[in-house]
């Protein structure tokens, strides 16, 4: 910037204030900054309609995801056929759990994301998101809205393949932005339940460190379907109804709904529990 | 404001060859307020068991004439000096029986075990309780007080087995001394008990007074 | 009769009140770091784990992160707020690479951490940082911070979970808190410590600390940063690392002045 004081007074064209030197955006102004809201601004200050938890499995061709059919509405089983398994592009697959309006906000969102990217690749060749990329976007999002303290509140897993590392992904990321990844992965009661079941199998036969062999289709489904039966018979806010997602580099595929083979014969022996005594 | 850190004061005991260590800082405060340098929680029973009471000071007092009386009790009943496991015990009993309204102390418990015929070479012994009386009985270092994680921590890294008198001496010193430092409701003070089968080492030591 | 259904009317006010479940923005997801400064190397180490309450997260998630060839940051606290710091932090650097052609020097990244953590000074980022790393001057550096900002440069520094257990002991071992030379001997001086004993007194530190925090454990990763022209035979020599360890020379990030990063990893008990 020109200090000369024969320069004092005369504004700069943009070209002239361009300052090369300059590393952070300082001087730029708000323009939100003197804004009023014109009503109440509402955020989501709790879960209303919401799904319980969900499942993430690695495996030796891809991802597996689990989820039940059921959104409750506080204890009442309110819609008994939502599918909380949503594919994202050909090699990405959510899973989600929580607040099933801010889900459906989220779809919402994503698909129209998705929409510009599919269109870009149409006239251009433009590269499909990663996983990776859609679960960075998805950390960003929830970050920046907890950050405003109006969360999105879902806790999702975030499963895929990547097509140029030929390896999968599997993710977390929650309504405080909080982020990991692990071979195995639960949310809500899941992480109680069903967590410590699948590390116990996939450590079983891949190591403590991952790096032995992996669970085959077969076996991790069968793995899939007992945790969701044991979550079944202890979550109250469960339904024996569920849905499988496999991500491969084949491709996303969402199985038809389906039901675990549950026993009660158990119970009829059972006393002195609820209203029921002797 | 928690009573366990009303008055503030720990107490560590550290077991080695043939010898127990205890040591106890001397402050006695009001929160932040420091009152006194020279209050120890660390008593004997007799030259082979010493026992240690940080708290709540006015129930460290109290406590400590309670089981003055019962170890009396003993003396004058069994004729023969109490051993450190059962005065653990008695210790714990008396806590318990206080559940519902307890002491409000962390004992620590170091002893050498007279040799009996059944055993003729015992093992150094240490034990700690809660405030109502859950024994555990560490092989290695036992610590209480309100510079517990800070002792836990250097203990951790400076004790190791089978230590001679005066080896346990400095560990159980450098460790008392490092953790009080960093806790501010403990310090101003410390004092060193080395029991071995011959004599008890009794120390005081200089430390910082902030 | 009045009172008394005055009394119960307030009662039942008190009672009946519907219970606040207001939105908490942040969280501790546990673990720990810790960082060494030596005369021409720093030591900057953390666990791997992550947890949420008594759940583990997942056994391994960074806290340790490589800024530039000649500094190291570590953040712990509320993983989220770390993350998305550590972020902030590394574009600010790459501005600054942009604009500057040079990296910058640690004592500024020093300086513009705390600028960064008071900016959100009353929405803080909930978090702990150390930094580690070589000086101009080609001294070893740490800078510990408080989550608003409030920075010092140290010999050495823990800090989160298991502070309470490590920092007492890093006084004694590393400042000599508490000790004195034999009479006639050189007196102790901190900051001078060989490396292969700082690297013995971080692993011992964080086998405590596992031992004794439920928050702490999984894996450790110590990162090494040497003053340019040191040698690093003391690091990857033969037979120089305790068993189960494992030691990487990290690639230069920007042009490569002649410091050099190293990590050195190793299992920590997962109970």
């Amino acid at each position: 910037m020109n200090q000369h004081p024969a320069m004092w007074g005369h504004p700069m064209t943009p070209h002239q204030a361009f300052n090369a030197h300059t590393a952070f955006p300082l001087a730029t102004p708000n323009p939100m900054r003197n804004q009023h809201a014109s009503s109440p601004v509402s955020h989501t200050q709790q879960p209303l309609v919401t799904g319980t938890s969900v499942l993430g499995l690695k495996y030796k061709d891809g991802v597996m995801l689990a989820a039940d059919n059921l959104a409750s509405y506080g204890s009442l089983a309110r819609f008994r056929d939502i599918q909380r398994l949503h594919p994202l592009g050909n090699h990405t697959c959510l899973a989600v759990s929580g607040d099933m309006s801010d889900y459906q906000y989220l779809k919402k969102e994503l698909d129209g994301l998705l929409r510009e990217e599919e269109a870009l690749s149409l006239s251009d060749s433009h590269p499909a998101l990663h996983p990776s990329q859609i679960y960075a976007f998805l950390a960003n999002l929830f970050y920046a809205r907890r950050s405003k303290v109006n969360p999105i509140w879902n806790a999702i897993l975030v499963g895929g393949w990547d097509a140029t590392k030929e390896e999968s992904f599997l993710g977390y990321v929650d309504l405080l932005g909080t982020t990991y990844s692990s071979p195995t992965l639960a949310t809500g009661f899941g992480s109680h339940i069903a967590q410590p079941l699948l590390r116990e199998a996939f450590e079983k036969k891949a190591g403590i460190d991952g790096k032995g062999e992996l669970l085959t289709a077969e076996e991790a489904e069968a793995l899939l379907n007992e945790c969701m039966k044991v979550l079944f018979y202890r979550d109250a806010r469960s339904l024996n109804k569920y849905q499988i997602a496999t991500v491969t580099k084949e491709g996303v595929q969402i199985s038809e709904s389906k039901s675990a083979e549950t026993q009660w014969g158990f119970a009829e022996a059972l006393r002195g529990y609820g209203a029921q005594q002797q | 404001m928690s009573i366990m850190e009303y008055n503030g004061g720990s107490v560590v005991a550290m077991v080695g060859k043939d010898c127990v260590a205890i040591a106890t800082d001397m402050r006695l405060g009001q929160q932040s307020i420091g009152v006194a340098h020279n209050f120890e929680k660390v008593f004997p029973i007799n030259d082979k068991l010493y026992y240690g009471l940080p708290g709540l000071a006015s129930d460290v007092y109290s406590l400590r004439e309670h089981l003055r009386f019962r170890v009396n009790m003993y003396r004058m009943k069994e004729e023969r000096e109490i051993t450190p496991k059962t005065f653990t015990h008695l210790l714990s009993s008396t806590l318990y029986e206080k559940r519902f309204g307890p002491w409000f102390l962390e004992p620590v418990v170091a002893g050498l075990p007279a040799p009996t015929e059944m055993e003729p070479h015992p093992k150094p012994f240490i034990s700690t309780m809660d405030t109502i009386g859950c024994i555990t009985t560490p092989k290695d270092f036992a610590v209480a007080g309100t510079a517990t994680d800070k002792l836990y921590g250097v203990a951790e890294g400076l004790w190791e087995p089978d230590l001679e008198p005066e080896d346990l001496f400095e560990t159980i010193s450098q460790t008392l001394l490092n953790a009080v430092d960093r806790d501010a409701l403990s310090g101003w003070g410390a004092v060193v008990h080395v029991i071995t089968h011959d004599k008890v080492i009794t120390r005081t030591l200089r430390s910082r007074m902030d | 009769m009045a009172m008394h259904a005055e009394r119960s009317a307030a009662l039942h006010e008190l009672t009946s009140a519907p219970i606040q479940h207001a939105f908490n923005p942040y969280e501790d997801n546990g673990g720990t770091i810790l960082a060494i400064a030596g005369k021409d190397f720093s030591v900057i180490a953390g666990d791997t784990r992550q947890s949420q309450g008594y759940s583990i997260q997942t056994r391994y998630a960074r806290k340790v992160w490589q800024l530039t060839d000649r500094a190291v940051l570590a953040t712990n606290g509320f993983a989220a707020d770390g993350n998305n710091f550590v972020k902030k932090v590394k574009q600010r650097l790459e501005w600054y690479e942009h604009a500057h052609h040079k990296q910058m020097p640690l004592k500024s990244i020093a300086r513009m951490i705390q600028t960064i953590l008071y900016g959100k000074r009353f929405f803080p980022y909930y978090v702990y940082n150390i930094l580690g790393g070589i000086e101009e001057d080609g001294t070893g550096a740490v800078y510990s911070y408080d989550p608003v900002g409030t920075y010092e440069r140290e010999s050495c520094r823990a800090a989160g979970a298991a502070q309470s257990i490590l920092q007492p002991f890093l006084d004694n071992q590393i400042y000599f808190k508490n000790q004195t030379p034999e009479p006639g001997a050189e007196p102790f001086i901190p900051g001078n410590l060989p490396l292969s004993t700082v690297l013995a007194l971080v692993v011992d530190s964080f086998t405590s600390a596992t031992e004794r925090h439920i928050e702490v454990g999984d894996g450790l990763e110590v990162y090494v940063v040497m003053k340019k022209g040191r040698p690093t035979d003391d690091l990857v020599g033969e037979g120089k690392l305790a068993p189960g360890m494992a030691v990487e020379e990290l690639d230069a990030l920007g042009e490569g002045d002649g410091e050099k990063t190293f990590l050195v990893t190793r299992s920590l008990k997962r109970d």
